[in-house]
């Protein structure tokens, strides 16, 4: 089984925290204990200090590396902090960044039509999927107003949370086909299994929540879930591998 | 595979390991009124523990912890006795009904195959562990030296820090389970396991914290960390995963799975082998 990571950050937060991972090597390091093959990865800059300086750190610091994908931060541009939907897309193919990523809360602006409607329209578009945290920037009524705004985004809902968010994530997933969760934080008995049998193994993607969760959490979790191999399969790297090369940068 | 250890490549390759079984000493059972849960009944918990090599569940039922301890300390009962090899219960004491708990401490000797201590959730109850609600159950487990394995969460007034230090000096005979470690407070947790010997850290939602476990063996030692899950809420795979994780020993994880609980449960479970 390959583990394709979408939900991974390196760097270092503002508060220490208990076991920090500095840089692309260290994280590569911990992947190669754990193996994890490959990750879909942003840099805590892009949160905690600027998505600008955060997001060519990452392109700078992942080149070296083929088996990181970047994950970039975008904001609201009416200041035209950003370069056009078209002219950052083209940026980011060009530095393998493969995603988008908005910290609205933490960056005090609102995801949706009126403050970033250009963006996601064009990202609608062109199929580049937006990542959301609920442990950072987004929480549910947001999100369901972006997604009624934008029905067709693809849109990997991460850090859910340990509390089983069936409740909220399961009206997503039946009505917007292009909605996909992360595992980090799910650590329901069963859920995989139980989100497998009521809408398949295409809508799940493989996240650790590393570095604040261990990396091994997840895998052993999806490892030993009862559901066929191939489910298996999509979920630890071939979804999240399938919705990057989908998009059309 | 994750890590390299022999302990390792076992759960890896089996989700379980012959040498080093499973007791989880913080579970719960049935469905919950806030939370999807797909394996909430009996038979499909026993099921995930047979997957995972969880030898035994110490565990209260949710219903106990709500509104009705008299109904959920049944359910428990019925439970443990339909699977007396690989079940254990935690009698849940509701101080806001102290009738009740009375009750259930007058006939709690009625239960020796079931019980092996009693459950407090200071934090929902919303009356903290020193309150003198609680002081007849208190002293009832410390009398006969129970476990108590009671909610802990960093910063509560309810069960947090300073409220477990009071009531750890004064019932030293109790042993005393810091469910979820005093959550968030991580050094204060160490410092209450190094202060007073009956303490113990149970690791339910510490898991997914990653660099705890290290820090609390290398502050308390391992002897003294047990593990749970919550289950059925949290899979027992991704608690051993995250045990793997970590920068620890394959003793040390011995240690946690089960010579602890082991020892712990030796008095209260027939037959127990200690290792």
């Amino acid at each position: 089984m390959l583990f394709f990571d979408c939900n991974v950050f390196y760097g270092l937060p503002t508060k220490r925290p208990l076991a920090p991972v500095a840089t692309a090597e260290e994280l590569l390091a911990e992947m190669d204990r754990a193996g994890v093959e490959k990750a879909l990865v942003w840099h805590i800059l892009q949160h905690g200090a600027s998505p600008q300086i955060g997001n060519q750190v990452l392109a700078d610091e992942i080149r070296p590396h083929p088996r990181l994908v970047g994950c970039w931060a975008v904001q609201p541009n009416q200041a035209r902090e950003f370069p056009p939907p078209r002219a950052l897309f083209r940026q980011m193919k060009a530095q393998r960044i493969a995603a988008l990523r908005v910290f609205p809360s933490a960056h005090r602006f609102l995801a949706n039509a009126v403050s970033m409607g250009d963006l996601f329209e064009q990202m609608v578009a062109c199929r580049v999927p937006l990542f959301v945290s609920l442990r950072r920037g987004m929480d549910w009524p947001d999100i369901y107003a972006l997604l009624a705004e934008f029905p067709d985004l693809t849109c990997a809902i991460c850090d859910h949370g340990c509390w089983g968010m069936d409740r909220m994530f399961r009206p997503l997933l039946e009505r917007y086909p292009n909605v996909y969760v992360d595992t980090a934080q799910y650590l329901l008995d069963g859920g995989i299994e139980a989100l497998v049998a009521d809408y398949g193994a295409g809508r799940l993607l493989f996240g650790s929540g590393f570095p604040e969760s261990y990396l091994g959490g997840m895998m052993m979790a999806l490892k030993h879930a009862r559901i066929p191999d191939e489910a298996k399969e999509a979920i630890a790297g071939g979804n999240l591998a399938r919705i990057i090369e989908e998009a059309q940068l | 595979m994750i890590g390299r250890s022999d302990l390792s490549r076992e759960f890896w390759e089996h989700g379980r390991s012959a040498s080093c079984p499973i007791y989880d000493m913080h579970g719960h059972m049935g469905p919950h009124e806030s939370i999807y849960m797909p394996r909430g009944d009996t038979a499909d918990m026993i099921h995930t523990m047979d997957e995972c090599g969880v030898r035994m569940l110490v565990f209260s039922h949710h219903v106990a912890l709500a509104s009705s301890p008299k109904l959920g300390n049944h359910l428990a009962v019925q439970a443990v006795r339909r699977y007396p090899d690989r079940l254990r219960a935690y009698c849940s004491i509701n101080p806001n009904y102290p009738e009740q708990a009375q009750v259930d401490l007058e006939t709690f000797d009625e239960y020796a195959d079931v019980y092996v201590g009693l459950k407090f959730l200071s934090d929902y109850h919303g009356i903290a562990l020193t309150d003198e609600a609680y002081r007849p159950a208190w002293e009832f487990a410390d009398e006969r030296e129970l476990l108590v394995l009671a909610h802990t969460w960093g910063g509560s007034r309810y069960d947090g820090e300073a409220v477990v230090r009071e009531v750890a000096e004064r019932y030293p005979h109790v042993k005393f389970l810091l469910g979820h470690s005093c959550h968030g407070e991580w050094d204060a947790a160490v410092q209450l396991a190094r202060d007073f010997p009956h303490v113990y850290l149970e690791l339910t939602a510490v898991f997914d914290d990653r660099g705890v476990l290290e820090k609390f063996v290398q502050g308390a030692g391992s002897e003294r960390m047990l593990f749970g899950t919550d289950l059925p809420w949290f899979d027992p795979h991704h608690a051993v995963g995250a045990l793997l994780s970590a920068d620890i020993s394959d003793e040390d994880r011995h240690n946690i799975c089960h010579r602890n609980a082991e020892r712990l449960l030796a008095p209260f479970v027939d037959g127990l082998e200690v290792t």
